[in-house]
């Protein structure tokens, strides 16, 4: 098992009153899944994401990830157990800027303190397998929303995790370019056993996954 | 990984060019400034700081209780240091020195020189190395002298003159003087200067002046033996003092002067060397003050502050485009440690270049620096380790407060939050204001000091000193002609000449002359049964109407022949008390009795700081007259200058005519004011150059963030001034509170300053007035540009971006 969340309770006050945003969430994730978390707006699905990703806390309710008890850990262990095996996609992407494609990859590898030779070899890979190698002293404003999300993906992969977080990974993209994005994560959930949650809005995508659950004012239907 | 972060810092840079260039530009100019500063104000207080036994080395001073209250003088009696060596344990050198103007004659040349009569001890005491010659004991003969490389040649035209021998003027006949020594020229920062060091011995005054405990005209230096505290030795002088001193303490008693705090009525008291230069004496006591320098220190350091706080709200403003970087690290598994360090690598990055270019600037700037604010500074000054360590500290400083503390900020923001490009604001804006009010609060201080301090010297200038200071020319009579006969002759020279309307001297110039030195002496008398001081100058008879001072009692000297009376100053008849002043006689020698022949109105004959004192004119033939005063007419000054330069050339060919108009000289005293001046209205410009850049930065970020507020106004229908109203409306908070923060504290530290000057402008409201309005306009043009643009904008624009 990867992760398994037990009554799991997040809420914020509001004037007094205390907002749940998740509300008794149980969920157990196994090795090589492929879940979608459908809901509609304000529902909880990205807030639950984030608290799978270890991003966000919660406020009852326990969480444990690879049989480590995510609630008691400190938050130096947090982050290194979630960049050691959690890759995020996001729906605007996220990249950087101010970096290339090449560099942009090779960001995460730096955080985990991977020699230079060895992040070379790793990022120069992933740029071979997404086949961006023409693309790879571009920045992010020079490549079109489809290329980006590619470069998204290649980025959380290339740390070599065992969970992959899109929240909305094609919110943004037209339908071809969502469609390319979707194989891929399929391919790679089926061919490399990567496991992903994705939040999705779009009955289509979430039929690519395994399991779908659906959410409604914080709770689990 | 650094090498990552570095390349985002560039890139970052890059991509704010506008941003990046203030910053870039206002702390490395405020690093030149303040390296340039922090170098004169160090120059400052190295003064005499090179001797190497300064520590045990004193300066005497004699405190006198008297009648009118304390007084201090660093002049003292012949007879009094060898005394003390010999009565006094403790003492290991002592020296006399008189610092003067001579004329020195070799072969054809006479030229004035700087020189120093001293005691055989100098030389031990005082660390002026000797580069040839005698150099165990230099001075061991009454004739022998020591040049320095300068003064060697300027006389002979070489260094190699050991065991040459020249001719000084002494008591107007030349005497000759044997070269027993070279030695390295004097550093700036020495308060002792000369060319030429000559024995105490052969000084004109010493035959007379030898026995006598009333004559004082010389200072004393003394180094103390190893292990001997000044304290002590004052404590042990006590008794000393009383044995020498016992008549005039019995008059000061008798004249009813009430004793200091220990019942003494007379002290001597030690000066440590390194105080010197900060000593005054104005008030009575030894008051050592390192204001000036420390005022220099703090004009250095806040300037930097300024910078600095442009740089904190700058970056801190900068988050908010940042924040989508930081979210994003964070999610790739960046720990707060490592964000703090590539923000604070950053900052680094860019102080590393501003302080580079700072260090530049100042190095290239230095001599303009030099000029301007007639500092000594050199850039062997800068390399001196004392300064290098000072450096290094406040950089390491600045960069780890500057740079860490919004680094600190960007480092512990939420992931989430930051991913969402959200920023609870409220907090940092506490802060930027804080920093704000205090950058205008400095600003405005600053103006208000330089508005002051100009306006001070524009009124001592412009001040009636009472006397004629446009028309009049005074210049040293440094020739080798009897002072006396010289007046006469040039009188006689320019008789014919219709625009030299008189011709006079005395013995001590107004204001500071071409040849830069001042001298005043005082007399004190018995006068119907107690002791009455006064300043004392030697004058020829047509000194009050040359130098157009107003009779307001009895007649003027009329001739040579009147020397047998005296005329005195409205202070001085006071001073004698008597219903009508023209009756006293003064005994101003002993037995012989001078006659006031009339009172002159008070005039200021010294700098404006002080009060005006009691003052006699004397004639006297005997005493050489230092200074010629020539009035000429209102029209063709400058001619009639030439006329008397021409006349002096022609009475004194070897000797340099260093005339100048009176109102230059008084000009001439309040060069420091002047420097001050300049250097605080430097500061301050400064200051508000920097501030505004601040404030235009912010205004810009301020504008770009608030784009769709200002959007969705434009569209509800807000117009273009309601909305630059608004954006304008928190600076100008922040600068209103800044000025009233600025405005007490400005009012109590001039106040203070202005406590220096015995004639002072009023502080009116109407400084701090104008210098709040300089500081609102020049905020609101700085603000203004930015803000009318955006309210002028397109709000379908701005509404589009988000």
């Amino acid at each position: 098992m990867l992760l398994q969340l037990r009554n799991i309770f997040k809420w914020v006050q509001q004037g007094g009153q205390r907002v749940f945003l998740l509300k008794d969430i149980n969920l157990e994730v196994q090795e090589g899944e492929f879940i979608s978390i459908m809901g509609p707006s304000g529902s909880g699905k990205s807030t639950l994401l984030n608290v799978i990703g270890m991003l966000d806390t919660f406020d009852e309710g326990e969480y444990d990830f690879l049989n480590e008890s995510v609630h008691t850990l400190k938050e130096k262990y947090r982050s290194n157990l979630y960049k050691e095996y959690i890759g995020f996609v996001f729906q605007s992407y996220h990249l950087l800027d101010d970096l290339t494609v090449e560099e942009n990859l090779e960001m995460p590898l730096l955080y985990k303190k991977i020699k230079g030779s060895e992040r070379k070899a790793l990022v120069a890979d992933m740029l071979d397998r997404f086949n961006i190698v023409g693309k790879k002293d571009l920045f992010p404003a020079q490549l079109s929303g489809g290329q980006q999300q590619l470069v998204g993906v290649a980025r959380a992969l290339i740390a070599n995790p065992k969970l992959i977080l899109a929240d909305e990974p094609t919110g943004n993209l037209n339908s071809q370019q969502s469609e390319e994005i979707m194989q891929l994560f399929k391919k790679l959930n089926e061919e490399e056993g990567v496991t992903i949650i994705q939040v999705t809005h779009s009955e289509k995508n979430a039929a690519y996954g395994s399991r779908i659950i659906n959410l409604l004012d914080g709770r689990k239907i | 990984m650094i090498k990552n972060y570095f390349k985002i810092a560039w890139r970052n840079l890059l991509k704010d060019k506008v941003n990046t260039s203030l910053n870039i530009t206002g702390l490395s100019v405020a690093c030149a400034v303040a390296i340039l500063l922090g170098m004169a104000a160090m120059f400052q207080l190295s003064y005499d700081g090179f001797h190497e036994r300064g520590e045990s080395i004193y300066k005497m001073v004699r405190t006198e209780q008297t009648p009118k209250g304390p007084k201090a003088g660093t002049v003292h009696a012949a007879p009094l240091a060898p005394t003390l060596e010999a009565e006094m344990a403790g003492v290991k050198h002592i020296s006399r020195v008189v610092q003067d103007g001579t004329l020195a004659l070799y072969n054809e040349k006479e030229i004035n020189m700087d020189i120093v009569w001293v005691d055989q001890d100098f030389f031990s005491m005082f660390s002026f190395p000797v580069l040839h010659g005698n150099e165990k004991e230099p001075l061991a003969d009454l004739n022998d002298v020591v040049l320095t490389e300068e003064g060697a040649q300027k006389l002979f035209g070489s260094t190699d003159v050991v065991g040459k021998t020249f001719n000084l003027m002494v008591n107007g006949e030349e005497k000759p003087f044997t070269v027993s020594a070279i030695a390295k020229d004097i550093v700036p920062q020495s308060n002792l200067d000369f060319q030429i060091a000559a024995r105490f011995e052969s000084h004109r005054e010493y035959n007379e002046a030898k026995e006598q405990w009333d004559r004082q005209y010389h200072e004393v230096f003394v180094e103390l033996k190893q292990g001997v505290l000044a304290s002590s030795f004052e404590q042990s002088s006590k008794s000393f003092v009383d044995l020498y001193y016992g008549e005039g303490i019995e008059r000061l008693k008798r004249d009813g002067a009430t004793a200091d705090e220990n019942g003494r009525f007379i002290n001597l008291e030690l000066v440590p060397l390194k105080d010197v230069h900060f000593a005054s004496f104005k008030n009575g006591t030894v008051e050592v003050s390192r204001s000036r320098p420390y005022l220099i220190f703090g004009v250095a350091l806040l300037i930097l502050f300024i910078a600095c706080i442009n740089y904190i709200n700058m970056s801190i403003a900068k988050t908010a485009k940042r924040l989508k970087e930081i979210g994003m690290r964070k999610t790739l598994g960046a720990q707060k440690k490592q964000l703090f360090f590539q923000f604070w690598s950053e900052s680094l990055f860019v102080f590393i270049i501003s302080i580079s270019i700072g260090v530049v600037l100042s190095l290239v700037f230095l001599n303009d620096f030099k000029s301007m604010f007639n500092t000594q500074i050199s850039s062997s000054m800068f390399w001196s380790p004392m300064f290098l360590v000072g450096l290094l500290l406040s950089i390491l400083t600045i960069t780890v407060v500057v740079g860490g503390y919004p680094a600190l900020l960007m480092s512990r923001l939420g992931t989430i939050q930051s991913l969402k490009g959200k920023l609870e604001s409220s907090g940092n804006n506490q802060v930027r204001n804080v920093l704000m009010v205090f950058q205008f609060s400095i600003a405005i201080i600053m103006i208000v000091g330089t508005l002051v301090l100009w306006s001070q010297i524009d009124y001592m200038r412009n001040k009636d000193l009472g006397f004629d200071k446009e028309q009049v020319v005074s210049f040293p009579l440094n020739g080798k002609r009897n002072s006396h006969d010289m007046v006469d002759l040039l009188r006689d020279e320019l008789s014919g000449n219709a625009e030299i309307v008189s011709v006079s001297g005395s013995d001590s110039n107004l204001g500071l002359g071409k040849d830069g030195s001042r001298s005043s002496s005082g007399i004190g008398f018995e006068y119907k049964g107690r002791i009455v001081m006064t300043n004392f100058l030697i004058v020829d008879h047509e000194y009050v109407q040359t130098l157009g001072l107003d009779m307001v009692a009895g007649r003027n000297f009329e001739s040579a022949a009147d020397s047998l009376g005296v005329v005195i100053n409205e202070s001085m008849a006071k001073e004698l008390g008597e219903q009508d002043p023209l009756t006293s006689q003064l005994e101003i020698e002993d037995g012989i009795f001078y006659p006031v022949l009339g009172v002159v109105k008070d005039y200021n004959f010294k700098d404006l700081d002080r009060a005006i004192a009691p003052m006699t004119f004397f004639m006297s033939r005997q005493q050489d007259l230092t200074y010629g005063f020539v009035k000429v007419a209102p029209t063709n000054m400058a001619n009639s200058f030439v006329a008397l330069e021409n006349a002096w050339k022609k009475l004194e060919p070897n000797a340099d005519f260093l005339g100048s108009f009176l109102d230059e000289n008084i000009d001439r005293t309040f060069r420091q004011e002047k420097t001050t001046a300049k250097m605080i209205s430097s500061g301050s410009l400064l200051a508000i150059v920097l501030s505004c850049m601040g404030l235009f930065a912010m205004s810009l970020l301020i504008v770009q963030q608030r784009t769709k507020e200002i959007g969705v106004r434009k569209v509800i229908g807000a117009s273009v001034g309601s909305i630059t109203y608004i954006l304008t409306k928190d600076f100008l908070k922040l600068v209103l509170i800044a000025f009233i923060i600025a405005s007490p504290l400005s009012w109590y530290i001039l106040k203070e300053w202005l406590q220096n000057y015995t004639y002072r402008i009023d502080l009116s409201v109407w400084f701090f007035i104008g210098a709040g309005a300089i500081a609102v306009v020049i905020a609101m043009l700085t603000i203004g540009t930015r803000t009318i643009r955006a309210a002028r904008a397109n709000p379908v624009k701005s509404l589009r971006t988000e």
